[in-house]
């Protein structure tokens, strides 16, 4: 022990210090409680911030996809956009119908 | 205990409390004298309001659900400087990505500023490119892009969006720019040194909503052959524009609706050197003296108030004079004898006029005014205008003539859709309801609100209706058999008329026009044909009355609708 130490505590230590057992026990009681309270609160704060982080990242998630199904949304309809089926229809090759005829089917026919 | 070690104690002691006490004064300094201060102080360093993620525009679609307006993703590339570790590095990396030059991404990574934008929009490849570099300090924000896959489809239905300045302009887009536009949800919380808000105080709560999604009445496939049509005619009969539109007469739903010249609301910003730039909707905006058409309405009013039979005999000397002024025959002829049928199957100004005058201003008036004319139909386009109807207690405008002369549909002034929703009254045993292009909203929740006709008015009895078609049948089988349509029995008028301009008429060029329907008598299309200034004829039953024949005798197959014998048949089983 230091010199200094020795300085400050010396006279302590010729004290007489004594606590009976139900205040030993009272004060482990009070300590244990407090630690286990600061306990809970910790695990309380760092499962909020974990489970913030979760929902931050699920959110993230959801605009992501939603970005996506719009982007393919558009993309579809331009794929199937009339000038689109206009060209598809030129390359295969299709002529415009020159006479419709409408049938009556049969009565009683399927 | 020996005095020197308690004095040692208690000087200890003192010097515990003196610490504990200045302490205790700062803690009272920091939280209550000076707490405000503090608190600003905080908030301003560490609380953000932060936009959460913007969520896209509400889409368009047609009744078939094909996507007319849709929302595409692009990127803003930005950057904190602070927290830009190595200002050479990115600038090498983003250069060729962005396409800029790195000198000049480094001198703005370089400056005193929290925030700097690099390069805004770019792709969506892009954008993913820059955050696969994982770069420290750069940030690519989403932005929405609004798209119109078809094109010039229907552009004139659509309206456009600016991007940039987040504002719609035209058609629906303009409309129902509230409801289609998506909510915006704004979150204030404690953030990190990167602006990021912590983690325990992440939980938004509300999260931003879609804008309402439209699904119109429009047909794209009925809108593409009409768009086809109107732009062969314009080409064929040499006309400087004209407008087509196809409405279902039962419901006064809109099936097609298209006007030349046109535009892609995806690159509206190139249609900006044209004078006019083509935005405007002529079908809803633009008015026009509708001519002969409107004979339709004089004849219908004069039926239904009982004053005449369609079989009254009328004498026709060529002219007559109303107000002062004298009005004629467009062909100058005098037709003796006629009934107030062939007023209708002959086009006769003369007619007309006489009509008017037996009724008298303020029954004409008032049933033109139920037709709808001189007033918006309520249609959902932005930019509906009123038209032009000047009535007897408006001294400074009407005049005695105006009687005779709006009987034919001079001095009158209409705007396309006024006159289809008009002659759709006819078709439809006399009742106008209100026109529609949109038939359902789409909310962000998925509630689905189906909209209904609205019925502005019974304008005349289903009788004269009815009788009134018969008539107009006769007008395309007599008188305009340009507009037949092989098949199936089609009503209709044709309308020649001059162009105001100040002093008189312009003595150049007319604007033709035809609105037909069929098959009657139950009508399940009516298409209304204009054409500004056709060149290779005056006369509408050589312009608009062909273009109605072929668009009609192709809608009526691509609509599934049967010719008569084969709706009689069908009727019969």
């Amino acid at each position: 022990m230091s010199d200094f130490m020795q300085w400050v505590t010396h006279g302590i230590k010729r004290g007489r210090f004594e606590m009976s057992p139900r205040a030993a026990l009272y004060s482990f009681a009070l300590v244990a409680g407090l630690t286990l309270v600061v306990a809970l609160y910790l695990v309380l704060v760092s499962r909020t911030a974990a489970c913030g982080r979760h929902i931050e990242q699920l959110q993230e998630e959801l605009f992501g996809l939603q970005r996506e199904n719009e982007q393919l949304e558009v993309e579809i309809a331009r794929a199937g956009s009339i000038s689109r089926l206009r060209e598809r229809v030129i390359e295969l090759g299709f002529v415009p119908a020159e006479w419709v005829e409408f049938l009556l089917p049969a009565a009683g026919g399927p | 205990m020996a005095e020197g070690p308690r004095r040692r104690l208690r000087l200890l002691a003192t010097l515990l409390i003196g610490i504990l006490l200045v302490i205790v004064a700062q803690l009272a300094q920091v939280q209550i004298v000076n707490h405000r201060f503090y608190k600003e102080w905080r908030d301003e360093q560490g609380v953000r309001t932060i936009v959460v993620a913007e969520p896209p525009r509400g889409a368009i679609r047609d009744r078939d659900g094909h996507l007319l307006a849709g929302n595409a993703v692009l990127y803003s590339i930005e950057a904190s400087p602070p927290f830009v570790v190595d200002v050479e590095a990115t600038g090498a990396a983003l250069g060729p990505l962005l396409h800029a030059p790195a000198a000049h991404i480094e001198q703005l990574l370089d400056s005193d500023d929290k925030w700097v934008k690099i390069v805004s929009p770019v792709s969506k490849e892009v954008g993913e490119q820059v955050a696969g570099l994982g770069l420290r300090g750069i940030t690519i924000l989403p932005l929405w892009a609004r798209e119109y896959p078809e094109g010039t489809l229907a552009s004139h239905v659509l309206g456009f969006c600016n991007d940039v300045e987040g504002k719609c302009f035209y058609g629906v887009e303009g409309f129902h720019d509230a409801l289609l536009r998506p909510e915006r949800v704004e979150w204030e919380g404690p953030v990190d040194l990167y602006s990021e808000p912590i983690p325990w105080a992440v939980g938004h709560g509300v999260l931003p909503q879609r804008g309402t999604d439209l699904v119109l009445t429009l047909d794209r496939t009925v809108q593409a052959l009409v768009e086809e049509e109107l732009a062969r005619s314009v080409q064929e009969y040499q006309a400087e524009g004209g407008t087509i539109i196809v409405m279902d007469p039962r419901t006064f739903e809109i099936l097609a609706l298209a006007s030349r010249p046109n535009y892609d609301p995806g690159r509206y910003i190139d249609f900006f050197s044209q004078k006019p730039p083509p935005f405007e909707d002529p079908a809803v905006s633009q008015q026009y003296e509708p001519g002969s058409v409107f004979k339709v309405l004089t004849v219908a009013a004069a039926l239904d108030a009982g004053l005449v039979t369609l079989e009254t005999i009328y004498y026709d000397p060529g002219w007559i004079e109303v107000g002062g002024q004298v009005i004629q025959n467009a062909s100058h002829a005098a037709y003796g004898e006629q009934t107030v049928a062939d007023i209708l199957i002959e086009s006769l100004n003369v007619g007309a006029a006489w009509l008017s005058t037996r009724m008298g201003p303020d029954v004409f008036y008032r049933y033109v005014q139920a037709f709808g004319i001189g007033k918006p139909t309520g249609v959902d386009l932005a930019g509906e205008i009123s038209g032009q109807l000047w009535l007897p207690d408006d001294y400074e405008h009407w005049h005695d003539a105006n009687l005779g002369t709006n009987a034919f549909g001079q001095g009158v002034a209409v705007t396309p859709l006024q006159m289809i929703a008009a002659l759709a009254t006819v078709a439809n045993d006399g009742a106008r309801l209100r026109p529609r292009i949109v038939a359902q909203r789409i909310g962000p929740d998925g509630t689905v609100s189906i909209l209904q006709p609205v019925v502005e008015a019974q304008v005349i009895s289903p009788q004269t209706a009815r009788m009134l078609m018969e008539v107009m049948v006769r007008v395309v089988e007599e008188g305009v058999p340009q507009a037949r349509v092989e098949g199936y029995r089609v009503a209709g008028k044709t309308g020649t008329a001059q162009i105001p301009v100040p002093g008189g008429y312009d003595k150049e060029g007319t604007i033709t026009s035809f609105v037909g329907f069929g098959p009657v008598p139950d009508p399940r299309l009516i298409i209304l044909v204009k054409l500004d200034r056709p060149k290779t004829s005056p006369w509408a039953s050589q312009t608009a009355a062909p273009a109605f024949q072929r668009l009609a005798a192709r809608l009526f197959v691509v609509l599934d609708i049967p010719p008569e014998g084969m709706a009689v048949a069908e009727a019969a089983r």
